[in-house]
């Protein structure tokens, strides 16, 4: 059964990490791309999952999303119903038909831009539950901002509640090669982060190729990220299966040096259930079950969580919900 | 209680999170097997045909041994009906512009579009193999073979210019491949204006329903005609009278040979095993499957080759999802066997991999095109300059390069040694159903008083005939670059054909021919390498030296007894063709553009290696350049018996070649013609042989060339115009020459 406090908030990644910069472990790398995308076009055919498994898995999902509103337009109150939607992700008699109503099923956490982690966590409080508050942070989206600001912007997210911060990371750094110069920043994001968990977002669609996105993704681990994120969901290339294919195997090449598994968060035009079932079958064929967890696997997004309970109200009734039949978020 | 039940499981699920069946389902399969009433028949011009007093075998679904259907057995008068019927529609067929049949094969295409589920519930369920890989693979490839070879139809006219569809092809397939094998023989062959019989394995009903959706189509029912009966059958369909060629379809790709450098050893090893380990063996309908079950005869297969590698010392490492229970099998890695151990050579069965390490890429080539099995290989390799310099190497019909498996209609894809010599796809593969027009219809005659042991065994004793008249020709073997004595050390009498003697040449045998072609071998490396322009350098300066000659040429040929007026044209034709192939070698291979790949396809012309030409009798100066030219032009080494009757002018143009070619390049072995026919047509290291003489001579050379599964070039006794363009230095020349390689390329970064 789920706690309904995540344990992951109280694994102290700073002190439990070890941190590594071995620069050869991305020299020699080259990633074969049209290996990759035949390998991303197949994983999208080869497991389907259906009936009570595709409701399970769904239900699963609903458990990794960092619900999300990143918008200009944010204020305190669709903030609230942000949050109030996080805890009740799902109708309660469509969970209650799944038998799965006491299984405590929230999203992972919500995520939105610093100035609202005051009313994020306030009103997460006012719903009486524990679920994480994630700030995006350090220049967000686009990073161009003094250091010293990203830095100061993580600091104060953290004073208000913030208990995830999803950076991104310094795009020219990657594409003029100075990865350790791009590790010292990572690391003083980590350092600026506490208790905090850091989610490092590669903007891998502006990083120029794969072996980029390889490279950068094993720096942000090196770093000390507990996450590595594929995109800002505000680049005009977001989360892509070959993309992911390649942070995953850099993922599970961490693992093999150092022991150490570092999650992975795909967003950005995630939007159909059907979409979140191929993010959780790559995971699982990549990496593994122990994967399958919010604690090592989030999907950022925001319009998803709507599609899966369509597709849930779908499975228990066997009737397609009209608009107004679902609560909106 | 059913809302309980998936209440339940739901929780267990969300914990376990296992994947769940994805059954596809066969109803539709089933149903079109009722429409049969569960018992096939064969499919001959558009209708069903069931003949009475005919053995059945029962089809059945490898995986649950559940009775599918029976299936009617076929006897030689239903090879016979089939043919008839393909003959009787080749005639319309055949004169519709290629514009018509283009437009039938997109209809068969839409037919097959249209359809597609049936097809691939129906294969994926006889035969086992997983319905992804049906449907997302061979479905589409099906349909776009069509389309391609539609395309090939409608131009046909002006791009196959000079050529004529062969006539009725018959094709034997083998008990285990996919449909889509059926596919890419027989679109080419229908595109040009062939007609088909397919020999379809007992209890296989894909092809029966290809046909039928071909044969629904309406106006033209009778030029796909599928019948099924044991491979004995095969024979009879060869000696149908008015079949021109049977194309043979081996069976489908086993097991694989990796060779990985001991460098990243470990690392790739352990890559392999986590990925096997995902791999998920099950029912070929469920849609989450990796790999089906191909019956109980591969799983036994496969389990005795595991257990003797495991006997010889090997590690052997199973892993994946796969139920227990008969007729799956593990996907399964064998390592660490010592290289002289059987299993080592024996070919390695599905779905097993073994893998071996080596030293640097010049040991892992050797090691590669140490087989005589010569299909499709990939080279694995960040560093390009390494991997084209392997693939350049490697002696396989297929070769890409960071890729694996890749198809597509416009790339060729044949292979060398024993994996046959025939190509599909492409325009390679369009030749394959094509003959040069006005070259006459193959009459399946095979002479059964021909014995095969003693065909040209016995060497005829010659004495000597008196003394020569006129000036001696040059006496000797051409081996190695010069005259040698023959190892019988005896000599024939040529004559003129008035019976008086010309001159006497080296009587060669056995052991010369193995010399020669030891010469050959030993040249062919350097010429291979040679570049298309220094090869014409040298074509062209064997021109200008056999037209310095002329005089003597001609009267040597005037003193076998042609025409003075012949004899000149003779000689400066055979100075015309030099020139022609040192010219057409420039423009070889070429690159195609792929759907499905970012980068290009290479398109090679390879040479075949040491090629033996026995020339004919007639034009003994023309047939013989002719026959040389585009050999040397592709760059194989040649072993050349010359004309029986006239071998003095070649030996002439051998004088030439002395000063000019490279030892060993060309290599001519006079003496009895049946004789040597013999020892080239049984040498094993001989990569094609071309012969041009008599019927039973014919008939020897491909019964004996089987030993290697060489190609061979026989002209059953017909002569041949040695003069005119189109025989003489016709495309022909240069496509028997050469085989094709085809290098996949996949860009990007």
């Amino acid at each position: 059964m789920m706690a309904v406090t995540p344990s992951w908030l109280f694994l102290s990644s700073l002190s439990a990490m070890a941190f590594y910069l071995d620069l050869s472990w991305i020299s020699k790398i080259q990633v074969n791309k049209p290996a990759v995308l035949r390998r991303a076009e197949q994983i999208q055919a080869r497991r389907p999952v259906k009936k009570e498994w595709q409701a399970a898995w769904l239900l699963k999902a609903v458990t990794c999303i960092d619900l999300t509103t990143l918008s200009g337009d944010d204020t305190a109150s669709n903030v609230q119903r942000l949050c109030y939607k996080a805890k009740y992700p799902i109708r309660e008699d469509l969970l209650k038909a799944l038998n799965m109503h006491d299984k405590g099923i929230t999203t992972a956490a919500v995520c939105v831009y610093p100035a609202r982690v005051c009313d994020a966590v306030k009103a997460l409080k006012a719903a009486g539950c524990d679920i994480p508050v994630a700030s995006v942070a350090t220049g967000f989206p686009a990073g161009q901002t003094h250091l010293k600001t990203r830095l100061e912007e993580i600091r104060l997210a953290v004073e208000d509640g913030a208990t995830e911060i999803d950076v991104v990371i310094n795009r020219t750094l990657v594409l003029t090669g100075q990865w350790k110069a791009l590790y010292d920043e990572i690391r003083q994001f980590r350092k600026a982060c506490g208790e905090a968990h850091l989610k490092t977002i590669l903007a891998t669609g502006e990083l120029g190729s794969l072996t980029n996105v390889y490279k950068a993704s094993m720096i942000a681990m090196m770093a000390g990220s507990d996450f590595i994120k594929t995109s800002t969901g505000k680049e005009t290339v977001n989360a892509t299966f070959p993309v992911a294919i390649v942070m995953l195997r850099a993922i599970r090449d961490f693992f093999w040096k150092t022991g150490n598994k570092v999650g992975f968060k795909p967003a950005g035009g995630i939007r159909s259930a059907k979409d979140s079932l191929v993010w959780l079958s790559l995971i699982k064929e990549e990496l593994g079950d122990e994967w399958m967890k919010p604690e090592l696997f989030r999907i950022g997004a925001s319009t998803l969580l709507a599609d899966i309970e369509r597709q849930i109200y779908h499975h228990v009734t066997g009737r397609y919900a009209a608009y107004h039949d679902l609560p909106m978020s | 209680m059913a809302a309980t039940r998936t209440a339940s499981r739901a929780g267990e699920i969300f914990t376990t999170l296992e994947y769940g069946p994805a059954p596809e389902s066969h109803a539709c399969a089933l149903a079109w097997l009722d429409t049969q009433d569960r018992h096939l028949g064969h499919y001959v011009n558009g209708q069903w045909l069931k003949p009475e007093h005919r053995s059945s075998v029962p089809c059945q679904d490898p995986i649950t041994g559940e009775n599918l259907a029976s299936c009617l057995q076929a006897q030689s008068e239903d090879v016979a009906a089939a043919v008839e019927a393909a003959r009787a529609s080749l005639e319309n067929w055949s004169t519709q512009p290629g514009a018509f049949r283009a437009q039938h094969l997109t209809r068969l295409a839409k037919a097959i579009q249209k359809h597609q589920r049936l097809l691939w519930t129906l294969e994926s369920l006889v035969t086992g193999r997983a319905v992804r890989e049906v449907r997302d693979r061979d479905v589409p490839l099906a349909q776009q073979l069509l389309q391609y070879h539609a395309v090939q139809a409608h131009t046909q006219e002006e791009a196959l210019a000079g050529w004529e569809p062969m006539g009725v092809i018959g094709l034997i397939l083998s008990p285990t491949f996919p449909f889509l094998d059926m596919m890419w023989r027989i679109c080419p062959a229908l595109a040009v204006g062939c007609t088909v019989v397919v020999l379809a394995p007992p209890a296989s009903p894909t092809p029966l329903l290809l046909a039928q959706l071909a044969g629904e189509l309406g106006p033209f029912p009778g030029i796909l005609n599928v019948i099924s009966g044991p491979a004995s059958l095969g024979p009879v369909l060869a000696a149908q009278p008015g079949v021109q060629k049977v194309a043979f379809c081996g069976a489908i790709e086993g097991g694989l040979r990796l060779l990985i450098q001991e460098a990243v050893w470990d690392e790739t090893m352990r890559r392999l095993q986590e990925r096997m380990g995902r791999l998920r063996c099950g029912r070929g309908l469920d849609g989450a499957v990796d790999m089906g079950a191909r019956g109980d005869a591969a799983r036994d297969l496969a389990q005795r080759y595991v257990r003797e590698a495991q006997s010889q010392g090997a590690q052997v490492f199973q892993a994946g999802s796969v139920p227990s229970d008969s007729p799956f099998f593990p996907p399964t890695l064998v390592s660490d066997l010592p290289p002289a151990s059987p299993c080592t050579q024996a070919e390695v069965p599905w779905p097993l991999v073994v893998a071996s390490p080596f030293r640097t890429a010049k040991e892992a080539l050797a090691v590669a095109n140490g087989t005589p099995r010569g299909g499709s290989a990939s080279v694995w390799s960040e560093r390009l300059g390494q991997a084209l310099e392997l693939a350049y190497g490697l002696q396989v019909g297929t070769v890409w390069i960071n890729a694996h498996g890749l198809r597509d209609p416009a790339v060729p894809t044949g292979g060398c040694k024993e994996s046959g010599s025939s190509w599909h796809g492409g325009q390679d593969g369009l030749y394959e159903y094509l003959r040069p027009s006005g070259t006459p219809a193959w009459i399946p005659y095979l002479s059964k008083t021909l014995d095969y042991d003693s065909f040209g065994l016995a060497l005829p004793s010659a004495l000597p005939a008196g003394p020569e008249t006129g000036p001696a020709p040059p006496y000797g073997l051409f081996v190695g670059g010069r005259f040698q004595a023959p190892g019988a050390r005896s000599s024939r009498p040529i004559r003129d054909s008035q019976g008086s003697l010309l001159g006497y040449v080296a009587e060669g045998g056995a052991k010369d021919i193995r010399g020669a072609v030891e010469a050959a071998h030993q040249a062919a490396p350097g010429w291979m390498s040679q570049s298309p322009a220094a090869r014409a350098a040298l074509l062209w300066a064997l021109a200008a030296a056999l037209q310095r000659r002329e005089p003597n040429l001609v009267s040597r040929l005037e003193r076998h007894g042609v025409e003075l007026k012949v004899a000149k044209v003779e000689v400066e034709l055979s100075v015309k063709r030099l020139r022609a192939w040192g010219a057409r070698v420039q423009a070889q291979g070429c690159a195609l553009q792929v759907a499905e790949l970012r980068g290009p396809v290479l398109r090679l012309r390879e040479p075949l290696g040491v090629l033996a030409i026995v020339c004919p009798d007639e034009w003994p100066l023309l047939a013989f350049v002719s026959l040389l030219a585009p050999a040397l032009a592709h760059g194989n080494t040649v072993v050349l018996v010359p004309s029986g009757a006239s071998p003095i002018p070649a030996l002439e143009v051998c004088q030439e070649m002395a000063a000019l070619l490279p030892a060993g390049l060309v290599n001519v072995v006079t003496g009895d013609r049946d004789h040597l026919t013999r020892c080239l047509a049984l040498h094993q290291d001989i990569q094609a042989l071309w012969y041009f003489g008599s019927a039973q001579g014919s008939q020897f050379v491909e019964w004996a060339s089987a030993g290697n599964l060489k190609p061979v070039w026989v002209n059953r006794g017909c002569p041949r115009a040695w003069d005119q363009e189109a025989e003489g230095a016709g495309p022909e020349l240069g496509l028997r020459a050469a085989w094709t390689k085809a290098l996949w390329l996949p860009m990007g970064d």
